[in-house]
């Protein structure tokens, strides 16, 4: 820190390439998360196994009939199951119908039943996204931004009193550079943690990566385990994905989204700059 | 036939309505999308060797991959008198065309493998194929240079009457785990999984793995209008490592 950081003061906190990656690992997560629920809907089960194993199935979402004829959707987790009509199992076909589907057309893509073409989405932005974390990690690195957001051990006596900060049970953040711990928490694991994890589960899936790495799949306990590995980690992106709407939109939206546009942000009291 | 791999409709109905200029768009926008598959195939390819699993791995019923028993007449035929009139030949851009029986691809030697089958709907099920090495046909073939693809006509239409194909280039084809495998789980292949005789190839997704072959062509090109195989034809991609 040259100079301490004054509320109100504007800074330049996101580099053309954050921005740029930003938006574009936003679209192809969405674009991925859509098409792999299609890819899901072809074999809506999860087991913890190499091979296909009844005896050891995580998740499955189905439709049976109902003892008035009419048709459920179930999912069962962990061996319980939960009537879940219209929502998972038996819902939305994307054509005016129900039908026995995992996940509702609203929420594939396409919206129809077309593994196919789910395939070739989830493709090409798989290398979208790949792409643009190479480029954000490697001129992050370059450019020495990433250590702004990089957790640290120092940051971590930092953690709990900004959790009591945020549940309101402390008057004042602790102080903190242009991240606060939390945030480079969060921000280091899906960074490091979570995005490489799911590229590398979901690599696992193909014979061809399993012939080549098989260590790979066998570290991930075999291919349906990399399968259930690959959803489970779309769910907590997906859990990283809210809280992130949650911050952005009560921290100050405007000046946030404006942040990520322009680069420039407005300094809140407590924002620090650097480190 | 029956189908049961989702058939995909590359068509304009599954994205934005109707009409030809949206359909061309679709069209673009699904081929601009799919480029990735050269990189995926230049990157990936057919290198390693799938995993060989232990006969305890093996899974205790084999699913049945996408389409079941052909109604096909010539199939029935062939079939009479336990496959006494099947005639497998191998023909196109070879020096030795050849025709085999069943009973001579019997008498060759086969390697036996126990790996696992990995559908593109995701799911996967361990079992022993066992039967001919392709690359022993091919080298009793003689491929001339300019072949490229390895095509394999099946018994078996559509309800359109569309032939059931599919196709490898000379790499994947000679790659010393892709069988014409004969048996299954120590017996022969039943109708189901694609007697008589059935591709095997264990390093790409089980639709590469065309059943009941009845021909064998080496060619330099796919058919006119043809993507390379059936399921290709639907839009799934013909590199099938992925």
């Amino acid at each position: 820190m040259t100079e301490p950081p004054v509320a109100g003061q504007r800074v330049y906190r996101h580099s053309v390439t954050a921005r740029v990656t930003h938006w574009l690992w936003a679209l192809a997560l969405l674009v991925l998360v859509m098409s792999g629920l299609q890819i899901f809907n072809a074999s809506p089960q999860l087991d913890a196994s190499d091979k296909s194993d009844s005896a050891r199935r995580v998740l499955s979402f189905d439709a049976r009939q109902a003892a008035d004829g009419s048709t459920v959707g179930t999912t069962t987790i962990f061996g319980h199951t939960f009537i879940t009509t219209h929502v998972f199992g038996y819902t939305d076909d994307g054509a005016g119908g129900q039908a026995e589907r995992a996940f509702p057309a609203a929420v594939t893509l396409p919206g129809s039943q077309d593994l196919a073409a789910g395939r070739v989405w989830h493709f090409f932005f798989g290398w979208v996204l790949v792409l643009s974390i190479v480029v954000y990690i490697v001129v992050g690195a370059v450019r020495k931004d990433l250590r702004e957001l990089i957790l640290r051990p120092s940051d971590i006596p930092k953690l709990l009193p900004m959790q009591l900060y945020y549940l309101r049970l402390r008057k004042d953040p602790p102080p903190h550079g242009t991240y606060n711990p939390l945030q480079k928490a969060a921000y280091t694991v899906v960074l490091f943690v979570f995005l490489p994890l799911i590229i590398l589960t979901g690599l696992a899936l193909s014979p061809g990566v399993d012939a080549i790495a098989g260590p790979l799949t066998w570290l991930l306990g075999g291919r349906q385990f990399a399968r259930t590995w690959h959803f489970t980690l779309m769910v907590l992106l997906i859990g990283y994905f809210c809280t992130h709407m949650v911050l952005v939109f009560s921290t100050g939206a405007w000046n946030n989204i404006k942040s990520m546009i322009t680069g420039w942000y407005r300094l809140k009291e407590h924002d620090g700059v650097g480190v | 036939m029956k189908r049961r791999l989702f058939v995909a409709t590359l068509s304009a109905t599954s994205l934005v309505g109707c009409g030809p200029v949206k359909d061309q768009l679709t069209t673009s926008l699904y081929g601009v999308l799919n480029s990735v598959q050269g990189l995926n195939h230049a990157i990936i390819g057919t290198r390693g060797m799938a995993r060989l699993y232990k006969e305890s791995d093996i899974s205790s019923d084999y699913r049945i991959d996408s389409l079941d028993t052909p109604s096909d007449t010539r199939y029935a035929d062939a079939a009479r008198d336990n496959w006494a009139g099947y005639r497998l030949p191998v023909i196109g851009l070879v020096d030795r065309p050849h025709v085999f029986t069943l009973a001579e691809l019997r008498a060759m030697p086969q390697l036996g493998e126990i790996t696992r089958h990995d559908c593109v709907e995701g799911w996967s099920v361990i079992g022993k194929w066992s039967g001919v090495p392709l690359a022993t046909i091919l080298a009793m073939a003689q491929p001339k240079t300019n072949a490229r693809y390895v095509i394999f006509r099946c018994f078996d239409k559509d309800e359109t009457g569309v032939e059931y194909y599919e196709s490898l280039d000379l790499h994947e084809a000679a790659h010393p785990q892709t069988l014409l495998a004969l048996d299954l789980n120590g017996k022969p292949v039943d109708p189901d999984h694609g007697a008589p005789v059935r591709l095997r190839i264990p390093t790409q997704l089980g639709y590469k793995s065309a059943k009941w072959v009845r021909q064998i062509e080496l060619a330099a090109a796919f058919p006119t209008q043809s993507k390379g195989g059936y399921w290709e034809d639907q839009g799934y991609e013909w590199y099938a490592g992925i």
